[in-house]
C-alpha cells in the first residue's frame, strides 16, 4: 500500500470505530497481539482488547482515556519515547523495540514494538501505527540466564584463586610435618628405633605424595585461571636433555630399567620456557620409569620443519606395560590414570600428564601418546623451537609424528640399528628423499622391542655395537617368530658375509655405505620381497602351518593365531595387509572376531578373506557382510587360487602405490 | 664448625631447620625477621646465612641488599630461600645479592649440597 493510498484512507481509521469491514474488525478485536494508533504527541486514536489487557486497564476505553501522554505514563525510561520518535524520523519503522513500560497498576512489564510511521501528503507525520508483545517473560529468562552466567564465571574465577591461595596456604603446615617426620626419623635410626623409623618413613612418604598433589592442583588452577606464565629463555637442547637425564636417572634406576639418551646432529637452541618443557619431560620420564620395569627407557629428539616453522619433537618411549587404545585416549585427562586401581598399585597422583599436556599447549604445542598393552608406550611433545606469544596455532600431532620421523604409513619403513649417530643421519638423509620412513636407535634391545612394535618393512643392522652385538640381535630377531621374516640386512666394516648368510642374513653391505646401492638393496627388499603381512587366524595347526608355508614361500611376512582372542592381541601391534579367517575356533570363533576387528578404526580397510570347511548358511552370509572381502570354501579352491585371491585384495587394500624410484 | 645465620620468621620451619642443621654439626644462630638477621650478621659474621624472603620488619631482598652493602659481611654467601618455585623469584633473588637460592618446601639433601658448595666456594676465595 503506497503512502498515497494510506493517506486517502486516514479518515476512516481516525474514526473510533476503526475498520469498517467486519473481517478487519474481529481480527484487530481478536488479536493476541497489542494493536494501535498514535498521535505524535502521545495519545490513542485507536486500540484493540489484548493492547488493554497488556497495560492492565479493563477495556479499550479505560485505556484511550486513562493514558493521555505515552511518553510519561508508559515508558519507565523518561528519554524512550524521544528515542522512538527519533528512530521513526530516520527509518520510518521500527523492528522489535523493546522497553520496561508501567502497566495501570504501577508494576512494571517489558514490551516490543513494531511500529510504522503514516505520512500525509506533505510528508508530515499523521500518526503512527503497530503492534505490541508482551515479553516480560523472556526478559526474565535472559535476565536470569545472563545472571546465572556472570555468578558461574565469578565462582569460577574464585573457585581458581581460591585454590591458588588454599594450596599455599596448605603447604605451609605440610611443610611441618615433612620436616618433622624426616628429623625424628633420623633421630630413630641414631636411637637404633627400627619400628619408629618405619611409620615415620610412613607420615614423610604420604607427606610427600599430599605435597605432590597440591603443588599439581595448583598448577592446574593456575593453568585454568590463566594465571600460568611463560617466561621465555634460549637453550641449547641437548645440553637440556642431558641435565634432564642426569636429574631422573635415580628415578628410572629404582626399578631397574636403563636411561637412554639418543640426540640427532643439528638439533640446536630453542627459545621457550625452560622450566616448563624441563618439567613435562620429567614427568614424562617418570611415569615412564614407574611403569616399567628391567627394561629401556629412552629420550630422543629431533628437530622437524614445517613450511614456517621450526618443531622439536621430544620423545619419551619405554618397554613397559603399557596401555590399551581405550586407555591411551583418556590418558591425558586430570585424576585419570589408565585405570582407578593404577595409583593404588603405582602411586603418582594422576596430574602429571595433565599438567605436561597444558604447559605444551601454553608454549604453542601438544602432547601425545601411542601405547601397545604388555609392549610399551611412547610419549610425545612436539614444541615450537621458538615460542611466540602471538597468533599461535596449536601443534597438532598426527599418528605418523609419534613413530617414525616422516612420511605416511604406506611407505615402507626401515628400521635402523647402529650405535653410531652419524650413520642414523645419513640414512635419514638418503632414505627420506628415496620415500621410505625411518626409525633410528642406538641398541640393540631397543630396536627388537621397535621391531615388534612397528613390523619394518626391513631391517638395517650394525655388527659392531656396545652392550649388545649385531650377531646377538640378529639370532633373537631370527628366532622370534613375530620377526623371523622380516628382512635383515647387515651392515659393517667388517666383511665376513659366510657367517652371516649362515645365521639368515638377507643381505650384506660394507661401510661406508654408498648411496644408490644401499637404496637399491633396500629397494628389493621393501617393494618385492615384502609385498605383505599376513595375518592367519586358524585353530587347526596343520591347516595353518600349511597356508603359512605356502604364504611365505611367496614372500609374505605371516603372523598366526590360533584363535579370534589371539588373533586380537596379534593386531594390537600390527596392521597386517590382510587377514585369513578360519570361522570355527574355540575361544572367539571368525564371526566375532571379523566384528571386533571392523570396530578397529586402524583396521577398518584390512580386506578380512575367510577360509572355512563350514556350510555357509546364508544367515552367516548376512552376519559376515560388510565385513569381510570374501568367503572361500576349503578344499575347493588350490593354492594358486588361494595366492591370486590374496594378491588382488592386498593389490587393492593398498591401492597407493609405493613410492617409485627416483 | 661452621656458623650459619638462619633467618626465617616461621616459627616451626626455623626449629626444624635449625635441628637438622646442627644435626650436621652446623652452629646455627637465628633472626626472626629481616633486620634481626642484618644486624646478627654485621655482629656474629657467620659463614653462611640461609634468608628467607618473605619476613616481617624488613623483607629477605632488602636484608640482603643491606648485608651486601657492608664491607665487614659483604663475603658472606646469602643463600635464599624461596617460597614458589617460580622462574622469576629466582632472578629477584639473585638480583638482590643472593649467592644462590632453594625453594620451599626444603629438601634438606638438596639444601645441605648447597651449603656445602657455597662453603666451599667462600673457603676457595
Amino acid at each position: 500500500m503506497s503512502a498515497k493510498t494510506m493517506t486517502s484512507d486516514k479518515k476512516i481509521t481516525l474514526q473510533p470505530a476503526g475498520p469498517t469491514d467486519a473481517t478487519y474488525r474481529s481480527i484487530v478485536e481478536h488479536a493476541i497481539e497489542g494493536i494501535f494508533q498514535t498521535t505524535p504527541d502521545g495519545h490513542y486514536l485507536l486500540a484493540n482488547p489484548a493492547l488493554a489487557s497488556i497495560y492492565g486497564y479493563s477495556s479499550v476505553d479505560e485505556l484511550r482515556s486513562g493514558v493521555r501522554e505515552i511518553a510519561r505514563q508508559l515508558y519507565v525510561e523518561p528519554t524512550r519515547r524521544e528515542e522512538f520518535l527519533q528512530l521513526m524520523n530516520e527509518k520510518d519503522a521500527v523492528w522489535g523495540f523493546e522497553s520496561p513500560i508501567h502497566r495501570k497498576d504501577g508494576s512494571v512489564i517489558w514490551i516490543s514494538e513494531n511500529v510504522r510511521v503514516i505520512r500525509d501528503e506533505n510528508g508530515d507525520v499523521s500518526y503512527y501505527e503497530g503492534t505490541v508483545e508482551d515479553i516480560s517473560n523472556r526478559k526474565h529468562a535472559e535476565e536470569q540466564l545472563r545472571r546465572a552466567k556472570e555468578a558461574a564465571e565469578e565462582a569460577s574465577r574464585s573457585k581458581s584463586q581460591f585454590l591458588a591461595n588454599m594450596s599455599h596456604e596448605l603447604r605451609t603446615p605440610l611443610n611441618a610435618i615433612i620436616g618433622y617426620s624426616e628429623l625424628l626419623r633420623e633421630e630413630a635410626e641414631d636411637m637404633g628405633e627400627k619400628s619408629f623409623c618405619d611409620d615415620l618413613k610412613k607420615i614423610e612418604k604420604a607427606g610427600k605424595h599430599l605435597l605432590d598433589l597440591i603443588n599439581g592442583v595448583l598448577d592446574i588452577a593456575k593453568i585454568e585461571a590463566g594465571k600460568m606464565e611463560v617466561h621465555v629463555e634460549e637453550f641449547d637442547i641437548a645440553e637440556m636433555l642431558q641435565e634432564v637425564g642426569s636429574t631422573v636417572t635415580p628415578i628410572i634406576e629404582k626399578k631397574g630399567n636403563r636411561l637412554i639418551i639418543e640426540t640427532s646432529p643439528g638439533l640446536g637452541k630453542m627459545q621457550t620456557d625452560l622450566t616448563k618443557v624441563r618439567q613435562s619431560l620429567f614427568n614424562l620420564l617418570g611415569n615412564a620409569g614407574k611403569f616399567t620395569e628391567n627394561g629401556v627407557v629412552t629420550l630422543s629428539a629431533h628437530r622437524q620443519s614445517d613450511a614456517d616453522k621450526d618443531w622439536i619433537i621430544l620423545q619419551v618411549r619405554d618397554n613397559g606395560i603399557g596401555m590399551t587404545n581405550e586407555q591411551a585416549s583418556r590418558i591425558f585427562e586430570a585424576f585419570t590414570q589408565a585405570d582407578s586401581s593404577t595409583t593404588r598399585k603405582f602411586g603418582g597422583t594422576g596430574l602429571g600428564l595433565t599438567i605436561t599436556r597444558e604447559f605444551c599447549r601454553l608454549i604453542g604445542g601438544e602432547a601425545a601418546v601411542t601405547s601397545t598393552l604388555k609392549v610399551g608406550s611412547t610419549f610425545m611433545i612436539k614444541l615450537p623451537a621458538k615460542f611466540s606469544a602471538i597468533g599461535h596455532e596449536p601443534a597438532a600431532i598426527t599418528s605418523f609424528d609419534i613413530e617414525p620421523e616422516v612420511g605416511h604409513a604406506e611407505q615402507p619403513l626401515v628400521l635402523l640399528i647402529d650405535d653410531d649417530l652419524t650413520i642414523h643421519d645419513l640414512v635419514k638423509r638418503f632414505l627420506h628423499k628415496e620415500g621410505f620412513r625411518t626409525i633410528c636407535t642406538q641398541y640393540g634391545a631397543d630396536g627388537l622391542d621397535l621391531a615388534r612394535r612397528l613390523q619394518p618393512s626391513v631391517i638395517v643392522l650394525d655388527v659392531m655395537m656396545p652392550t649388545m652385538d649385531g650377531w646377538s640381535v640378529l639370532s633373537r630377531l631370527k628366532s622370534d617368530p613375530t620377526l623371523s621374516n622380516i628382512p635383515v640386512v647387515m651392515l659393517t666394516m667388517v666383511d665376513d658375509k659366510a657367517m652371516g648368510y649362515t645365521l639368515g642374513v638377507d643381505d650384506y653391505m660394507l661401510k661406508p655405505i654408498e648411496r644408490v646401492d644401499f637404496v637399491g638393496v633396500l629397494r628389493k627388499f621393501c617393494d618385492q620381497n615384502n609385498p605383505g603381512t599376513v595375518l592367519v587366524v586358524e585353530d587347526d595347526d596343520t591347516s595353518r602351518e600349511l597356508v603359512r608355508d605356502l604364504l611365505e614361500k611367496d614372500h609374505y611376512s605371516v603372523i598366526e593365531a590360533r584363535n579370534g582372542l589371539e588373533g586380537l592381541e596379534r593386531l594390537a601391534g600390527i596392521v597386517p595387509t590382510l587377514i585369513l579367517l578360519d570361522l570355527m575356533m574355540p575361544e572367539m570363533d571368525g564371526f566375532e572376531f571379523a566384528a571386533a576387528v571392523r570396530k578397529i578404526p586402524k583396521l577398518a580397510s584390512v580386506p578380512i578373506v575367510v577360509m572355512t570347511a563350514k556350510d555357509i548358511t546364508s544367515q552367516d552370509r548376512s552376519r559376515l557382510e560388510g565385513q569381510v572381502a570374501r568367503v572361500m570354501q576349503k578344499g575347493l579352491y588350490g593354492r594358486d587360487e588361494l595366492l591370486t585371491e590374496i594378491r588382488s585384495h592386498i593389490l587393492r587394500a593398498t591401492s597407493t602405490p609405493l613410492v617409485a624410484a627416483a | 664448625m661452621p656458623k650459619l645465620l638462619l633467618v626465617e620468621d616461621n616459627e616451626m620451619n626455623r626449629d626444624m631447620l635449625q635441628r637438622r642443621l646442627q644435626r650436621r654439626g652446623f652452629e646455627v644462630l637465628i633472626a626472626v625477621d629481616g633486620s634481626e638477621g642484618v644486624a646478627l650478621a654485621k655482629e656474629a659474621l657467620p659463614d653462611l646465612i640461609i634468608m628467607d624472603m618473605s619476613l616481617p620488619i624488613l623483607n629477605g631482598w632488602e636484608a640482603t641488599r643491606q648485608i651486601k652493602s657492608l664491607s665487614v659481611a659483604k663475603h658472606i654467601p646469602v643463600l635464599a630461600l624461596t617460597a614458589h618455585a617460580m622462574a622469576g623469584e629466582r632472578d629477584r633473588a639473585l638480583d638482590a645479592g643472593c649467592d644462590d637460592y632453594d625453594t620451599k618446601p626444603v629438601d634438606f639433601v638438596r639444601l645441605t649440597g648447597k651449603i656445602e658448595k657455597l662453603l666451599q666456594g667462600s673457603a676457595a676465595s
